[in-house]
Parts: C-alpha cells; structure tokens; sequence
C-alpha cells in the first residue's frame, strides 16, 4: 500500500451567512487502497469535506490533492478518477436503469460498447438483471440505491466516495452492497464511506476518521482507533465517547 | 457524443412526461387557434368590416341611385334601404346599426337646379345670355346619423364617401348643363360628352413591398399564428426550467457535476434539444395557420416567398427562447421562483413585443418599450417576411438582435452555473 492517495491539507471552509466554520483547519491523509469511514454526527463537515474532495466547492485555505493533483488547479481532471454515490437517488426517475446508466457512461466520456459491458456487469453483481429496462421510478428503495451505486462505478473509478449507501434499504440489498465493496476493497480500489451505521463501518474500513464540528478529532487505522479507548466495545462506543451524547440537529 | 447523449436523454424524459408534451404542443396548438378566433372580429372590425348602414331614400331620383350603385360597389358600407327617417333614427339610437344616411326629398331636383343656376350665371358673367333663376334655393341637406359608439375613422370614412359621390355627381351635372346650354339654339346638338372620373383620375392602393410580390394586409391569422407561435416558444423555459431544476432538487445534476469534464455538454445539449423542439413548435403552428384556420372559417396563412428568411427567423427566436429559458432555470433556485418569475415575464414581453395587440395600436411611450422585448424582433421580423415580402437583409437587424439575446442569456447562465458550482 502506498501513501498519500487523498491529502487534505489544513482546509477550511465557511458558508457566506453562517457564524460557525463548516470545516476547521482540516488535515488528512487517505491512503490508496484503503477504505476509510468518514464519520461525524450531522452537520460535522463530512458533507462538506466531500464537496471540496470533488472539486465542487473551493475551501477558504488550505489545500487538497487527490492522486497527486491539486483538486483546484484541475478539478475537472480529478473527476474522471472518482466515483461518488451521493445519498439522494441520483437518477433520473422516468428513464429506465439501462437508459439512465447509458447516460452517465456517455457522459464519463466512454465508448458504447464499453459502456454496455460495464451496465451488464453491475446489472448482474447488484441482482438487476431483469430490471435494466423498468423505469426507475417502479423500483424499490434498495433497488435505486444500488443502481445509484452502479452509476458511480462505470467508468471504473481509482477512488470511490459512498455517502450513506445503505440508508433505507433493506438487509439483503445491505448485505449486497457490503459484499460488493468488500470486493472492491480486495482489488485496492480506494473508497471513501460515510455512514451513520457503525456496524458497516465496522466490517469494511480499513481507517477511520472522525470529524465533529468541522475538526477531526481522530483518525488512523480501525484497529489503532479501537485500540485506543480499550474502554469502549464497539465502534459507536468510541464515536459516543469521542463526539459526546448531545443531538447536534 | 455528449451532446447528442444528453439531447437524446431529454427526448427521452420529454416523451414520458405527458403534461410537458402537451404544455410544449398541444396548449400552443389550442392557444393560437382560439386566440385567431378571437381576434379576428376586432382585426375585421378596423380593416376588413362590412358596416350595414341604413339609407333612407326621400329623393327617389337620380341622386339617390347614384349613391345606392356608389355602395353596392363599395367593399365596406351595405345599404340597407328605409323609407322613414324616424324609425332610422331609432334603429341608429338602439344600436341596430352604425349610421343612416338620409338623403332629403328633392335632393336630386334641387342639386340639378343649382347646378343649372351656377352655370347660368358664369355664362351671364362671360356676356352670353342666358336665362337666369335668381331664386335662393336652400341648402341641400344630407343628414347622417351616427351610433355614439362609432369608432371616428368609420364616421370619417361614411362622410368622406357620401361627399365624395355627391360630388362626383356635382361634377358630372355640371358638365351636362354646360353641355346642354352651349348646344342651345344649335340646330343639331353635338354628341354629349359623358364624365367618368375613374378616367382621369384613380387612386391605385398598393403595399409598399420591398420586391416584385405584393404584399398583405395584416389580419388576424398574419398576426396571431406568428405572435403566439413566439409566445408558446418562449414558453419553452416552462418544460426546460422545471427539468433543470428538478433534476439539481433530486441529485441528477449533482451526479453530472461530479462527473468528469465540463458542464459545457449538458448546458449545450439541453439548449440543443429544447431549440428543435421550439422549431418542431413553429413548424406545427405555421401548418395550423395554413391548414387549419382555413377549416374555422378564418383567412390561411400566407408565408411569403422568403422561405430562407422564415427558417433564419424562427431559428434566432428559437435560440432566444431557449437561451431565456436556460438562464430562468439557472439563476433561481427552486421551481416555484423560476416558474413564476418566468411565466409572468413570458406574459409582459409578449405584451410589450406586441403579442396580444400588435405594437402601432399601443401608447407611444409602449411601442417605445417594446422595441427593447425578443418578441417585437421576431414578430416585426415575422412581418416583414410574411406581409412586407422582405429580403434577408431587411430582416437581419431583428435576427441579430435576436441571436445576441440568445448568446448574452446563455453566456449569463454558464457564469452563473459555473460561479455556483465547480472549483
């Protein structure tokens, strides 16, 4: 494995109107291959963190390189390696899975016999195969979210961001987009995972980071983490005791 | 590729969502038909209408024919002939009819008696005997009475007709008694010399066209198929706009923004699509003026002979309208705002361009305003085409208007976009 895949460098960042920093002084390292839980309660700056990781928003200061590119001199260049699954269904509801997936394929820039391959590939790994021609908008709440996953992956990106992947989807659509990643994360693609459920995080990150208040307050491997509060059982103990009880929302 | 993926994506959305089909085709269809139906009572009323007018004959003698034949071929005024000025007057006063022209009992005696006294006297005056009538004959009074609610230029146009015969006929007996009282004491009379005023002189009416074809005079079909074509175009930010925005509300557009490359091909690609789908707009409205008006009982659409021209037209409008329609979804944030600011502003520049009524008729400090509303360029263009018979040159000023409009939204919409989104 080596290091330095995704480098974020004391960035911050602050709404126009808003009184408090989204993002503090922020320094992370993210090595390739690795998968590394993003976590936070609401409104820590996870989402924000992603934005600027993405080259959609520009941070106040600091800096941000993604595989040895610097986010904001070339953003538009970063793009073509990542692959986002936002938590939204982002998908257009009245085209079909295979119309919708030809769509983003064209627009990743690749060719239509590739892109073809590639749906037929996802289509068969999420359990699609016979729904590539339903409207989306029939299909159910895992079912998008694992076409949404599928938008993300077909131009075979080196870096992978999945916000909330699982969030109301039922067990085995779950369980089919964890193997899936497991997968993913043998063959070293590195993936970015936010989630509130710890348990996934749990069973497929490699590192952790731990954002509240726009601050990280903790990161390295899983294990080290763990580690570290021997105190706690499990990965919600830890996230409690280092975030605290108080709703933030 | 990426043009024609997102061109062929928006066919795609568009054909499964019924009520945009039938916002893009079917309520411009509906509008324009209904708004040529209803309009061409008030275009009749100031160019084409036929007043009724009631023509109450007390001569009964070569003057009141004269009037009568001068009507019958006359295209706008029908006599309709009474005998009692009374009941006239009432009919005029109810509203029934517009005016009635009273022509007094012996109008026709007393015109010749004058005539033959003004004769008399020039030949008296030049030496030549003559008999002369020294009786003060009263004035010959022809009476017209008018509805109140008569519009001045009808009133002034029935007068002006009424003189204009009674004059020609003036004229006409002034040469007979002339005529009559030279040949007086010649034992063989010379063949009488009839007048024809027609003959020496006539008022040829043309349009001022820019070449060989005449042109036409504007009606409601010329005006409202064109005028309400651009309306449903310019419409196009309805469709176009609540897309846009639905798909930045669910995540779609995030998803194209995080994909790689510039928003060049999506912006590019709606304006694309949504611009043949306006000129698909024009082409179907263009066939129902021509095909289908004619079928309602009003005049067909009449194109022209710069079918260049036309296609120049309406592909500037067509850019202008979606380029308008691409910087409403752009700048406001939600459909409500975009829809509502941009349905009213489609309404006020249709307005002020001279949609709803065309611009001469407006105040002057409108017609002033409309100069400066896409809509005045393209309907002023869509004139000289159809009514002025223009060359391209002629309308080249309006279609660059028109195109600038269309590339300062566009412009405007891709700095807003990209102030809004990427790094």
């Amino acid at each position: 494995m080596s290091t330095g895949a995704i480098r974020l460098d004391s960035i911050t960042k602050q709404y126009p109107n808003s009184a408090k920093r989204a993002v503090s002084e922020l320094t992370l390292e993210i090595q390739e291959g690795s998968v590394f839980g993003l976590l936070g309660p609401n409104g820590a700056g996870k989402s924000t963190t992603v934005m600027m990781l993405c080259g959609l928003m520009r941070p106040d200061s600091g800096s941000i390189s993604v595989f040895g590119t610097d986010v904001m001199e070339n953003g538009a260049d970063i793009r073509k390696h990542i692959g986002v699954a936002p938590q939204e269904i982002a998908l257009f509801p009245t085209l079909t899975a295979y119309e919708n997936l030809f769509y983003f394929g064209r627009m990743y820039g690749l060719k239509a016999s590739e892109i073809r391959a590639q749906i037929k590939k996802y289509l068969q790994v999420f359990g699609l195969s016979e729904k590539g021609n339903k409207i989306v908008s029939t299909f159910s709440g895992g079912m998008k979210k694992r076409l949404n996953l599928i938008a993300a992956l077909l131009h075979q990106p080196k870096l992978i961001i999945l916000d909330e992947p699982t969030a109301g989807v039922d067990v085995q659509s779950r369980n089919m987009i964890l193997d899936f990643l497991e997968t993913l994360k043998k063959e070293g693609t590195t993936i970015i995972y936010s989630s509130h459920v710890l348990e996934e995080v749990e069973r497929i990150c490699s590192h952790l980071g731990i954002i509240d208040e726009g601050k990280l307050i903790s990161t390295g491997t899983r294990t080290s983490i763990m580690g570290a509060h021997d105190d706690c059982k499990n990965l919600e103990q830890v996230f409690l005791k280092l975030t605290g009880k108080n709703i933030r929302d | 590729m990426k043009i024609l993926a997102t061109i062929y994506k928006e066919f795609l959305l568009l054909i499964r969502d019924p009520g945009g089909m039938a916002l893009i085709f079917i309520m411009p269809l509906a509008l324009v038909i209904v708004m040529a139906l209803v309009q061409d009572a008030p275009f009749r009323d100031y160019q084409e209408i036929k007043l009724e007018v009631i023509f109450v004959d007390q001569d009964r003698d070569s003057l009141s024919a004269k009037v009568l034949k001068a009507f019958k071929a006359s295209p706008n005024v029908s006599l309709i002939v009474k005998n009692d000025t009374t009941e006239a007057k009432k009919l005029v006063q109810a509203g029934n009819f517009k005016a009635a022209i009273v022509l007094p009992k012996n109008a026709s005696a007393d015109l010749r008696r004058k005539t033959k006294q003004l004769i008399s006297r020039v030949f008296a005056n030049f030496g030549f005997s003559a008999e002369t009538d020294s009786a003060t004959l009263p004035v010959i009074d022809i009476k017209i009475f008018f509805d109140p609610t008569i519009k001045s230029n009808y009133r002034q146009a029935l007068s002006g007709a009424v003189e204009k015969i009674a004059a020609n006929v003036q004229t006409e007996w002034v040469l007979d008694e002339l005529q009559q009282q030279l040949s007086e004491g010649r034992e063989e009379a010379p063949q009488k010399i009839t007048f024809d005023i027609t003959k020496i002189m006539r008022i040829d009416e043309r349009y001022a066209s820019e070449n060989k074809y005449q042109g036409l005079m504007l009606n409601s079909v010329q005006h409202n198929v064109p005028a309400w074509t651009m309306f449903a175009m310019f419409f196009i930010l309805y469709p176009l706009a609540g897309n846009f925005i639905k798909e930045r509300e669910e995540g779609s557009m995030l998803r194209l923004r995080l994909i790689s490359g510039s928003q060049w091909p999506v912006i590019s690609g709606k304006f694309g699509f949504y611009f043949m789908i306006c000129l698909l707009q024009f082409v179907l409205m263009i066939a129902v003026g021509i095909y289908i008006m004619p079928l309602l009982g009003l005049t067909k659409l009449v194109l022209g002979s710069n079918p260049l021209g036309i296609l120049l037209t309406a592909s500037s409008v067509a850019m202008a309208a979606t380029g308008y329609g691409v910087l409403i979804a752009v700048y406001f944030r939600t459909p409500q705002q975009a829809l509502s600011f941009g349905s009213v502003s489609v309404v006020i520049l249709s307005a002020i361009g001279g949609v709803w009524v065309p611009v001469y008729v407006m105040p002057e400090i409108l017609q002033t305003v409309s100069r400066f509303s896409p809509m005045s360029w393209g309907l002023e263009s869509f004139n000289d085409l159809f009514l002025r018979q223009a060359s391209i040159r002629a309308i080249l000023p309006n279609v660059l208007r028109l195109m600038g409009f269309a590339m300062a939204a566009l412009a405007t919409s891709v700095i807003i976009h990209k102030s809004r989104t990427v790094v």
